[in-house]
């Protein structure tokens, strides 16, 4: 079982190496351009696109190419940004915490709220707060998610100057211990809630369903026939075994909230990975958005892993399989 | 300790309890028996206040209760949550049946059989822990699976469990639900044993379908049938003789070592009674007030008139002692014969028999030719007169000579069937011959019963065989036309003299099936007569062993064949065919 | 296949659900109005002009943009090219997920294998990055847009087609056909086909709503072909404005316009698994749901 999951991701890691090696060789036009960006193509002198062709085996066959794709990734080199004038690792590594703080902080708040509000409406199925909970959690899973950000943005921004609008601390501002801190949260804290307001949907509906389905199993009634506390019931009992498929579904959710983040990042000027990418995909900047999809992929192929990992020890029949 | 007052529990539209009766005391097991969808969990679950309280908190407007469940003189029905949670597990448990998940999966056995200790209050977590390592150990639990979790037991591990978390916390009231369905024979057997050692000082209600588990664990038993006890009373009584028709027929569907009869049923009408009696779509002895008003809860009694007043007759030692629902007290004796007595001479009399058969039940007669059963077939039939003793029907003294009525009801099925018909007559005419003696419906009508009388026996109906004679038909077919003939009048009672001792064994078979059938259809009484003791053991419920004129004993079929009292009957059953 | 009664009984508990109702009288009053109004209002979303930023007035309905476009024109044509995705992205897809989930279920072996294990893969990696990927080298077209899309978002219902149509085959009545000497085509018509209605209804619809957020997605990520109008892309664009007061009839209606479709595609959505898929049915399709 463990051996099947990691042969898949890694042949899912496979497939994005394959796709990120083939695309700019196999479209039509310039492939030198769609390996090192407009500015490489536009700025270099003949004489180091030469050496860079040479190195990268760009005149060579295809399996020729990727040998030397690969190797260049397996010594870490993400290749080079001409547009920022950076290692596209450097750049990167400077975006990659405000991501992770985004992401880290919206999973957790959007589980948490997610598995309480799913539980309290799975219990109460059927009634009128049920059924508005329900309603409003739909209604909001509609709604892409660079759409709540914007919405967000306008009114307590734009209109209401409550937070600021964009970026991820204050500018030369020489904030320091405390202040700092709370300059950070005041940036995080409107970016944050779009995407955990994005998020909350899918780990409430999932363990709506999930209370719904164990509340007709029949240790509900022993354990309401032992005198239990209803919240004991609820939470021990009931919301122990709803953990289970949140958990073990917490890798998908790490990918979608981390595709969220960008979208959000880009509305909220939020300097990570997403407004990375967008900034990347403005000017032409080839080598940069393909590292960080890699990045990307692999920070979500390892959360799987993780996932994987974690729900078998929470639920004991899959530990002792 | 718990007593239940007209306790009546619907849910939206469909009633599933319809005034329920009952008390259970302390250091007493009363077993619920009924098949599914009776209403039997539904009824355990009313008692622990679980009903539509915590598991459908959207339909619980839907759920409506009416009457009282008094424990500790607190009705339990109006308790509030605190107090029910409060009273729940301390004072009243379950023992649930175990199904799939009735144990959380994700919880190890310990921690979910300590908890009701600890959560009541009872002790520190560790004296629950240290508490429920006892409780395991005292229902032989295997103490290295402690840490186990429910999918890593056992069937018969995961009952023990349940059983020793339903005692944790020391309980006045245990309900077991079912708590040996899906274990296997052995295990079941450790378990029933366990069960009967380690719940004495409860009051015990037993939810089963099991009969065998019920006879088990329980001194009185109640048979609940679509939410309504129909009888109540001592386990071994109402296991051995039931009174309500119901409960008869539930013994005779379930098969057991004992058992001689074949399996038997009754009508599969499962259509929902609206008003009245709930077994009134499948009773065999209904009556008209059946359909309309709900049977009052009776002692059971037998009582006949005797040559001058009304006597108590306590056949079965059991009257005062159960309690049946029914319009008519229980099963009906169709017919009771008291102390009969004939002289015919110095050589032979039939001296004081007196027996009783019931509505669809077999008794056979059992003796050798010249003890006197073709005299009591005749007496019964009103053929010859009595010197002494009574003949009734229905409870009702029978005239001599007999009524129409009863010349209707009561139909004789003679031994010798080339004898029986007359050979002038064609089929049609000799099947239709009761009615036009009895001046019943028109000629068409007449047609139609007789197609129908044939159908019922397994004859063809066409007009070829309506209209040939007796002469073309083989023993067993025209025993089948004597019997098409008995039954065109819709009797309630056949008196079978012999019917099948002039045929062959196969065609024997099948006239035995069919009157099996027809009394599972109709609720035939049926008194058959034979010397052969084998016959009698495979299809009477009860047996009567008859010499010189005198019953030398009579009670249930296989008791009488594997626990013969009598000499008589011993040589009769040593002279059995055996090969 | 489905006879008279059960046809009626299907439709009947279709029209109980008023997530249904309410979700299609949504999505036929939007669709109807993208497809006519343009006819009415005769506005040309690609005409610049000078009267920049110009509020709403009875020329121009809902304003003008930065370059003096119709802000109504392009909203009605953002639609349509929306409805286009999305109805497009709907049928390839679903035919794609039924096609191979109902050829891995009947076939089964080793192609069963293959094409799950493929998909497994494929569906490790959101499919979002990798579109964005491969649009930022393409810039496609609509039609281009509705193959990528459509490519990878049939993996999920294929999934679940295949589990279904799998249970289906293992229930009795399918055994009991078998031995009366069905074959399996008939078997397919008969009994598996008809069960699977509601689901691939409720594949199509969810097809339609990831065509319409992804195009409006790609659209504001700016990776798709500039020609083409999208609610993305003027979303994108407005948001450049947020300062001025614009954004009040240029990005509100837009995201009013793109929140009302999704809604409505959801509600029938739900209303359709509320009615005809079993809870845990449901509650995998939301955990594998990206």
């Amino acid at each position: 079982m463990r051996k099947k999951k990691i042969i898949t991701y890694l042949a899912a890691l496979g497939f994005i190496l394959i796709l990120n090696f083939l695309l700019p060789r196999l479209l039509p036009g310039d492939p030198f351009m769609a390996i090192y960006g407009e500015e490489a193509a536009l700025s270099l002198s003949e004489a180091a696109k030469e050496e860079l062709r040479a190195k990268m085996n760009l005149d060579k066959s295809l399996i020729a190419q990727f040998k030397v794709y690969l190797l260049t990734l397996a010594k870490g080199d993400l290749g080079y940004s001409y547009a920022l004038n950076q290692p596209v690792r450097t750049v990167i590594s400077k975006v990659l915490p405000w991501t992770l703080l985004l992401v880290g902080s919206a999973l957790i708040l959007s589980t948490l709220i997610g598995l309480i509000l799913g539980i309290e409406s799975g219990w109460r199925r059927g009634t009128r707060a049920d059924r508005w909970i329900l309603l409003t959690v739909v209604g909001l899973s509609a709604l892409p998610n660079f759409l709540i950000g914007i919405l967000l943005l306008l009114f307590f921004a734009v209109q209401l100057g409550w937070f600021p609008l964009g970026g991820a601390v204050t500018p030369y501002s020489g904030f320091t211990g405390t202040a700092y801190l709370l300059d950070v949260f005041k940036h995080l804290f409107l970016p944050l809630l779009a995407l955990t307001l994005a998020q909350v949907p899918r780990s409430y509906l999932l363990t709506r369903a999930s209370v719904l389905g164990n509340l007709s199993y029949p240790y509900v009634r022993t354990a309401a026939a032992k005198g239990l506390k209803p919240l004991q019931i609820r939470y021990k009992h009931v919301g122990r075994n709803s953990l289970l498929p949140i958990s073990a579904s917490l890798g998908v959710s790490v990918g979608s909230a981390l595709a969220g983040s960008l979208f959000i990042e880009i509305v909220f000027s939020y300097p990570g990975m997403g407004s990375l990418i967008h900034q990347a995909i403005a000017q032409r900047d080839y080598p940069l958005l393909q590292g960080i999809l890699l990045v990307i992929a692999l920070t979500v192929i390892l959360a799987n892993l993780a996932t994987d990992i974690l729900a078998s020890k929470i639920d004991p029949r899959i530990r002792k399989e | 300790m718990l007593q239940i007052n007209n306790y009546h529990l619907s849910y939206g539209k469909k009633k599933v309890l319809r005034g329920i009766d009952l008390v259970v005391n302390k250091g007493e097991t009363l077993a619920l028996v009924g098949e599914s969808g009776a209403g039997k969990t539904s009824l355990g679950l009313s008692i622990g206040g679980l009903i539509g309280r915590e598991s459908e908190p959207a339909n619980q407007a839907k759920v409506q209760t009416q009457g009282q469940i008094i424990f500790q003189g607190k009705d339990i029905l109006h308790l509030s949550a605190e107090e029910l949670q409060e009273l729940r597990w301390s004072k009243i448990s379950f023992v649930f049946q175990n199904v799939s998940n009735t144990l959380n999966p994700v919880l190890t056995i310990w921690e979910q059989v300590s908890e009701p200790y600890s959560s009541h209050h009872l002790g520190t977590r560790r004296q629950a822990r240290e508490q429920a390592r006892i409780m395991l150990d005292k229902v032989a639990f295997p103490s290295a699976k402690i840490n186990h979790y429910p999918h890593q037991l056992s069937g018969g591990e995961l009952q023990r469990a349940l059983i020793a978390m339903a005692l944790i916390n020391k309980p006045e009231v245990l309900i077991l639900d079912e708590p040996t369905a899906s274990l296997d024979p052995i295990t079941r057997q450790e378990l029933v044993q366990l069960l009967s050692r380690i719940t004495k000082d409860c009051a015990v209600l037993l939810i089963t379908h099991d009969l065998s588990v019920a006879s088990a664990l329980s001194k009185r038993t109640a048979v609940l049938y679509k939410g309504k006890i129909l009888e109540e009373g001592p386990t071994d009584k109402v296991l051995q003789t039931p009174h309500h028709p119901y409960m008869r027929a539930l013994l005779r569907s379930y098969p057991h070592m004992h058992s001689s009869k074949d399996i038997q049923s009754i009508n599969l009408n499962l259509k929902e009674p609206a008003e009245g009696c709930v077994f009134f779509p499948r009773c065999t002895q209904a009556l008209p007030i059946c359909q309309t008003t709900a049977p009052p809860v009776l002692e059971f009694k037998l009582t006949v008139l005797s040559a001058n007043a009304k006597e108590e007759l306590d056949f079965f030692g059991q009257n005062g002692s159960s309690k049946v629902a029914c319009h008519r007290g229980g099963i009906v004796p169709y017919l009771v014969v008291h102390r009969l007595s004939k002289s015919y001479g110095p050589e032979f009399s039939l001296r004081e028999v007196s027996f009783m058969v019931f509505e669809g039940e077999t008794v056979a007669l059992v003796g050798q030719s010249g003890s006197g059963k073709s005299t009591i077939a005749k007496l019964i039939m009103g053929l010859e007169k009595p010197d002494q003793g009574n003949i009734l029907y229905e409870e009702q003294k029978t005239p001599f000579p007999r009524s129409q009525e009863f010349l209707q009801k009561v139909q004789l099925i003679f031994q010798n069937p080339y004898d029986a018909v007359s050979p002038r007559l064609t089929i049609k005419e000799i099947i239709q011959e009761p009615l036009l003696i009895q001046k019943i419906g028109t000629q068409e009508e007449k047609n139609a019963k007789a197609i129908q009388a044939l159908a019922d026996v397994g004859l063809p109906t066409e007009d070829r065989f309506l209209h040939s004679y007796p002469s073309s038909l083989s023993g067993g077919e025209l025993q089948r036309v004597a019997i098409a003939r008995a039954l065109i009048l819709e009797p309630k009672l056949l008196i079978a003299d012999e019917p099948t001792s002039a045929l062959d064994a196969l065609v024997q078979a099948k006239i035995i099936k069919l009157l099996m059938g027809l009394q599972e259809q109709r609720g035939l009484g049926m008194l058959f007569i034979t010397h052969d003791i084998a016959l009698a053991r495979k299809i009477a419920d009860r047996i009567l062993v008859i010499q010189n004129g005198e019953i030398v004993e009579q009670g249930l079929a296989w008791e009488v064949t594997s626990n013969p009292k009598h000499p008589f009957t011993k040589q009769l059953l040593a002279a059995a065919s055996v090969f | 296949m489905v006879d008279y009664q059960a046809k009626k009984e299907f439709l009947a508990s279709f029209l109980a659900s008023k997530e249904i109702i309410l979700g299609g009288c949504l999505a036929i009053i939007l669709a109807a109005s993208f497809l006519i109004l343009p006819w009415l209002l005769k506005g040309d979303p690609y005409q610049t002009s000078l009267n920049i930023f110009t509020p709403p007035n009875k020329e121009y309905l809902l304003g003008t943009n930065d370059v003096g476009q119709d802000i109504l024109a392009g909203l009605l044509l953002g639609g349509q090219n929306s409805l286009k995705v999305a109805v497009g992205v709907g049928i390839l897809s679903t035919c794609l997920a039924v096609g191979f989930g109902v050829l891995a279920a009947l076939v089964g072996g080793r192609l069963d294998t293959f094409i799950m294990r493929m998909i497994d893969i494929i569906l490790v990696i959101p499919n979002i990055f990798i579109i964005i990927l491969v649009s930022a080298y393409l810039k496609p077209s609509l039609g281009l847009e509705i193959i990528l899309i459509s490519l990878l978002t049939w993996l999920g219902g294929a999934r679940v087609i295949r589990a279904q149509v799998l249970s289906l085959k293992e229930r009795t009545h399918v055994y009991a056909a078998i031995l009366f000497g069905a074959n399996l085509a008939y078997i397919f018509f008969r009994h598996i086909l008809p069960e699977l209605i509601p689901l691939v209804l409720s594949i199509f619809l969810q097809g339609a709503r990831r065509a319409i957020f992804m195009e409006a997605a790609l659209g504001f990520l700016g990776i798709v072909d500039p020609n083409v109008i999208s609610w993305g892309t003027m979303i994108n664009q407005s948001l450049n404005f947020f300062y001025l007061d614009v954004w009040r009839w240029w990005l509100l209606p837009t995201a009013g316009a793109l929140s009302l479709s999704l809604i409505s595609l959801t509600l029938i959505g739900r209303g359709l698994e509320e009615t005809f898929i079993s809870n845990s049915e449901r509650r995998s399709k939301i955990a594998t749901d990206q």
